[in-house]
């Protein structure tokens, strides 16, 4: 894979809080979807556009599936060609700003973006939605792709990139808060600036902690110790609320 | 039985945002699917993951993208791959270990065998380590660090005893000489960045047969 240039630009403040806004806005709208059913397809800016930042506040009762994972479902009980078509229009161009993030050209970004919806479609029967949120199990996929295409040059033989995802049984209260986007967006919200601008940084940099250190201006064990912080904070916040 | 020595949590954020190197993961996943522990972890920094992949600026795709991908789904996927029975007395172990076991093993020392896993006999690289009861590695450094996973048996390091599961890693810092438990033999799944580094006599012969 080549690297972009200028693709891992150093976050500002500013940009960090408008992603930290966003991710809590379209944890929203995944809520909303479900409530408005999701036989009529709009494009998801369009949805966001009409959100007031009003819904952000206050915890909104996930009754049911979140509308992103009752699409899985829909394609795993009855091959919903529909669903599939919503579930693409909003991940897949997604998915393909991941990978151009992490320095896939243009091509090979939009074949991986195919790649992880063409398996969306085919294991959506191993999509559990009391495990994980759609956009969780999505990213897993996407991030399995990218592993098993960075390698694929390797003399390795190939052996399949799902085989990680059969993970032992978890706890109840890690599941429920993993599994709702809501309450992990808003405790994304509550980190602070510095710790929120690691954790981005730590999925969209293809780069070892030491690189992300010297972009950021700080020493490594600054770098490390925020991301730890970071984490042991979301986990707070999540088995707080569990 | 659940595994009582964990990776730090860098290991586990890496893991789950996916920037370990594939050797690393190996090891660190061979852990993992058999620690709930680390299981929730990941698990929590994964829906992190979902969230900000949600949340990123779309980018627009072929404007035959969508056509493409409803031809793609009528298309007959491919059978899948049946998981290859696991190893008697080992735990759930990653395929490509159980699968390297069964056909690379060789015998590097009496009581030692080795099979690669990910990379050749040179620079990072993963690999199966076997060695029998009560038989210590030589003692050694390393360049880079090492992570091991063990899959059988147990074995003692600086005092502290590792088993079935159970993830230790060392650096460059760390000189040492695991010794196996006399329970039985001891298999390991590791990850180094580069080969060791023989400290002693018997290592710097060693070395070269094993190639660890």
């Amino acid at each position: 894979m080549s690297t972009g240039a200028g693709s891992h630009s150093v976050l500002t403040g500013a940009s960090v809080i408008q992603a930290v806004e966003y991710n809590v806005t379209r944890a929203m709208n995944a809520v909303t979807v479900s409530r408005q059913g999701h036989s009529v397809e709009r494009a998801p800016e369009v949805r966001a556009a009409k959100r007031s930042p009003m819904a952000i506040s206050g915890a909104q009762p996930t009754a049911g599936l979140p509308g992103l994972s009752a699409l899985i479902v829909a394609i795993a009980e009855r091959g919903d060609r529909a669903a599939f078509a919503t579930l693409f229009n909003h991940f897949a161009p997604r998915v393909k700003s991941y990978m151009l993030r992490l320095g896939a050209d243009g091509q090979l970004a939009e074949e991986l973006a195919q790649e992880t919806m063409l398996t969306v479609w085919r294991r959506a029967d191993g999509f559990d939605p009391a495990r994980a949120a759609a956009s969780t199990w999505i990213f897993t996929i996407a991030r399995n792709l990218r592993i098993d295409a960075a390698r694929r040059g390797q003399r390795m033989k190939h052996d399949d990139p799902f085989d990680e995802t059969i993970a032992p049984d978890l706890p109840d209260a890690i599941l429920s808060a993993a599994q709702d986007e809501t309450r992990v967006a808003s405790a994304i919200g509550q980190l602070p600036l510095d710790q929120a601008r690691v954790i981005r940084e730590a999925f969209f940099s293809d780069k070892p902690h030491s690189e992300i250190a010297a972009e950021l201006g700080l020493p490594l064990g600054t770098v490390k110790s925020r991301l730890r912080l970071a984490m042991a904070r979301l986990r707070g916040l999540l088995g707080e609320a569990a | 039985m659940t595994p009582r020595r964990h990776p730090i949590s860098d290991r586990l954020i890496e893991y789950a945002a996916g920037s370990l190197n594939p050797e690393r993961r190996l090891v660190v996943g061979a852990h993992v699917r058999v620690c709930p522990a680390c299981a929730g972890e990941i698990a929590i920094v994964e829906a992190v993951g979902g969230v900000l992949i949600d949340a990123l600026p779309a980018v627009e795709m072929h404007e035959d993208a969508l056509a493409l991908a409803l031809a793609r789904i009528e298309r007959p996927a491919p059978p899948r791959r049946e998981p290859a029975p696991g190893i008697q007395g080992w735990i759930d172990a990653p395929a490509a270990a159980v699968e390297s076991a069964r056909r690379r093993r060789r015998w590097a020392a009496p009581g030692v065998w080795v099979a690669p896993v990910i990379g050749g006999p040179y620079g990072r690289r993963s690999y199966l380590l076997g060695i029998g009861p009560g038989i210590s590695v030589p003692r050694h450094t390393h360049l880079g660090s090492e992570l091991v996973c063990v899959l059988k048996g147990a074995f003692e390091d600086r005092g502290e005893i590792y088993g079935p599961g159970d993830f230790c890693e060392s650096d460059e810092d760390v000189e040492h000489r695991p010794r196996v438990t006399h329970g039985g033999d001891c298999v390991c799944l590791v990850a180094v960045d580069a080969s060791l580094v023989a400290r002693d006599w018997l290592g710097r012969i060693f070395q070269p047969l094993v190639r660890i």
